[in-house]
């Protein structure tokens, strides 16, 4: 029995032994088994998502190359998308595979391959411009200076992506935060009506808060942070202006200037009164706006293509009131250095960034062309409005897509501090200063 | 001579292994934190550079804050308060439930239910956290309504001074079922003529408790202490999927800040997140050594 009784405590205090000795080399092996890795291998790309193969309908020679395409799009942005590579295949005999990237997944997954000197994807769609300039500067990606022709395009889409001169990505699409949307159904059962005046949209939000069933006025959305980012810049346009935005891309304020505090000042105000509801996942957030548990919600132009919009006619949408601008941003096509087929890669660049490929991706709507040579009559109704409303208004650069890095996911975790503790306002402020300060300090 | 090299040639394979993916990676990532980066090149050696960075951030160790003044504390005062506050929770309700379970008819099932939180990917387990804690859909707040504390209902991973204690208390749900094995395995070890011999001499269900059984599980005590130690300083998974280290940075740890630096960096930073691997690894390391050393001697 003795003998029976150490024998297991040993068990027990050599299991405890193994298990350490386990955790620790797991720990110690993190960043360094990545960083061997790159040195000994190509590290082995894993994905969960579905890939689609667009195949020729006509009768092309046969495909000899085959181009790998990542974008964040999945769902009906993904359908339309497939439609312009469709077109591109029937076009030149190439065929193409699209692949669905999670944020995180392009964000980090790409330059973890770049490190390795290989590249999965030898087209890649992406909306972060600092990101890319990035990528262009450390050589990791084809300028594309002689590729594109810039005066097709708006100057500030050729500018956000280029460096020393050279251009490093070719622009697709272009979206818009345009304002708040809403359930026309729902604001006509309450005899609402979409603001044009700041006091008008205080009414509104006080008779919104007083409709039973309503959580909040507004709706938050939460994901990574963009959501709180995005009608956050929608107050720091409409409640200080244009002006002042592109001031903090440059660094020619930051956020502890009187002019920036008012902006906050306002937007406190409302998350004190409860206007705004704790942020959720940002599509669920759209399911409830349905549910008319919540009576507007600021979201970009896309909100036309989600699935959760039941019915896109009974869809609305009004600018952030008094507004003289609005964030308009964009997509833009990179083509790996590391990419097997270069040319295949290059004439697929130069299909999406030209009219034809971006005609049909206005023609599916919920895409507004950055090339100048798509015609007007190609947008959908909805599209159309959100054009229009931005020939009103001067368009600035996402703040936070604009300088990237640090700053980027600092300001989403300082808006998710703020939304739930707005009297925290300095401490936010303070923070968002010190990190925006180094960052455009470094990108300058 | 044969007798000797003999053992060593079965070893080769893992030792092969070992080199490839532990040590080679190890030392690498130690001499990785000595260098200074521009993105993911190398522009020289950096001596203490890096450490010093990272020890002198208010994301690791944040000195406006205290614990009266409310998160972030940072993220080294962060994996502290993990484990002050994890370790013991999920040791005694490990112990507790062991004990309890042990005679009951039907026992196993109840355990298999509770082991569950251990047999989900930690991923999923955060995913189960941010919906536990919803202020409409969580079952937290339902328990809460249920009981008339309604007005207490909230997000609780949304609010800075709730965020990092929902995480710890929603941890201590998943790692409870750990505890409570190792402890059901200890508990199995006991000889039963302790206990009769006890309860002959008189001893009381509490002295029996005292006297045998905690003395008794003391090997599988150490083996949850440490496991569980462990567990809390690496700790990232659950963080990264539930909060993403926020709001306002009130539940980041070491190990979410070592993948931010090499991550979300415009441009990356090597040399940083290597000095966060290896301050981590240096506190598992001597936390891990003192607790083997102590077995040791106890033995």
């Amino acid at each position: 029995m003795e003998g029976k009784k150490i024998s297991r405590r040993e068990a027990i205090s050599t299991a405890g032994k193994i298990a350490i000795t386990a955790v620790i080399t797991g720990v110690v092996a993190g960043v360094g088994g990545y960083l061997a890795g790159t040195s000994v291998a190509p590290p082995k790309t894993v994905t969960k998502t579905v890939t689609k193969t667009v195949t020729t309908s006509v009768a092309p020679p046969t495909p000899k190359v085959e181009l790998t395409v990542f974008s964040l799009w999945s769902g009906k942005e993904e359908e339309n998308f497939l439609k312009a590579l469709r077109a591109f295949t029937d076009e030149t005999g190439i065929a193409v595979k699209h692949v669905p990237q999670t944020t995180e997944g392009l964000m980090i997954g790409l330059p973890t391959q770049f490190a390795a000197e290989a590249s999965v994807a030898d087209v890649v769609v992406a909306p972060w411009p600092a990101w890319i300039r990035e990528l262009g500067k450390e050589g990791h990606i084809i300028e594309v200076t002689d590729l594109i022709d810039p005066s097709k395009y708006p100057p500030s889409y050729v500018k956000l992506v280029t460096s020393d001169g050279k251009i490093y990505a070719a622009p697709f699409k272009a979206w818009a935060k345009p304002g708040f949307w809403y359930k026309k159904s729902f604001f006509k059962k309450h005899g609402l009506t979409p603001p044009k005046t700041w006091s008008e949209f205080l009414d509104l939000l006080e008779k919104l808060k007083k409709i039973p069933g309503i959580e909040a006025p507004i709706a938050s959305g939460d994901s990574v942070g963009w959501p709180l980012s995005d009608v956050t810049e929608a107050f720091i346009i409409g409640r200080g202006s244009p002006d002042l935005q592109r001031d903090l891309i440059a660094g020619k304020v930051t956020f502890t200037d009187p002019k920036v505090r008012a902006v906050f000042e306002d937007l406190v105000d409302l998350l004190k009164k409860g206007y705004f509801s704790v942020p959720d996942e940002w599509t669920a957030q759209i399911d409830k706006l349905w549910a008319e548990k919540y009576g507007i919600y600021f979201m970009g132009n896309w909100m036309t293509t989600m699935p959760q919009v039941k019915d896109v006619k009974d869809l609305g949408f009004f600018p952030f009131p008094e507004t003289k601008g609005a964030v308009a941003g964009g997509d833009w096509v990179i083509v790996p250095k590391y990419t097997k087929h270069p040319e295949e890669a290059k004439k697929l660049l130069k299909f999406l960034a030209g009219p034809k490929g971006q005609e049909i991706m206005v023609r599916a709507g919920g895409f507004l062309a950055t090339n100048v040579d798509v015609p007007a009559e190609a947008y959908t109704p909805a599209d159309k409005a959100v054009v229009d409303f931005l020939k009103t208004v001067e368009v600035v650069p996402d703040l936070d897509d604009a300088i990237g890095g640090e700053f980027q996911r600092t300001f989403w975790d300082q808006l998710k501090l703020l939304w739930t503790r707005p009297e925290m306002l300095d401490d936010v402020l303070e923070t968002l200063a010190e990190v925006h300060t180094k960052a455009v300090k470094k990108k300058s | 001579m044969r007798r000797n090299i003999t053992p060593l040639l079965f070893l080769f394979p893992a030792l092969i292994l070992l080199a490839i993916f532990v040590f080679y990676p190890t030392i690498a990532t130690i001499w990785t934190s000595f260098l200074s980066w521009r993105g993911w090149k190398s522009t020289g050696f950096a001596g203490l550079d890096n450490y010093i960075e990272v020890l002198s951030r208010s994301s690791i160790i944040n000195l406006h804050r205290s614990l009266l003044k409310g998160p972030p504390l940072g993220a080294l005062p962060h994996n502290i308060i993990w484990v002050v506050i994890h370790v013991p929770l999920s040791m005694f309700l490990g112990l507790l439930l062991a004990v309890l379970l042990r005679r009951v008819r039907g026992g196993f099932l109840i355990k298999s239910v509770i082991f569950l939180g251990m047999v989900i990917p930690m991923v999923v387990g955060g995913i189960l956290l941010r919906f536990i804690y919803d202020e409409h859909a969580g079952v937290v707040n339902a328990m809460l309504r249920a009981i008339g504390l309604g007005w207490m209902a909230r997000t609780w991973t949304a609010y800075p001074d709730t965020a990092l204690f929902a995480l710890i208390f929603g941890s201590v749900w998943i790692w409870t079922g750990f505890c409570m094995i190792v402890y059901s395995a200890g508990l199995e070890g006991i000889p039963e003529e302790l206990y009769e011999a006890a309860r002959i001499d008189g001893a009381s269900g509490f002295q029996i408790f005292r006297h045998i059984t905690i003395p008794m599980l003391k090997p599988a005590t150490m083996t949850n202490l440490m496991m569980t130690v462990l567990w809390d300083l690496k700790i990232f998974d659950i963080v990264y999927v539930a909060t993403f280290g926020g709001p306002g940075r009130a539940t980041t740890v070491l190990a979410l800040e070592m993948y931010l630096d090499l991550f979300f960096k415009i441009p990356s930073n090597p040399g940083t997140a290597a000095a966060i691997a290896t301050l981590l690894t240096l506190i598992t390391l001597a936390f891990a050594v003192y607790m083997v050393r102590v077995a040791m001697v106890r033995r």
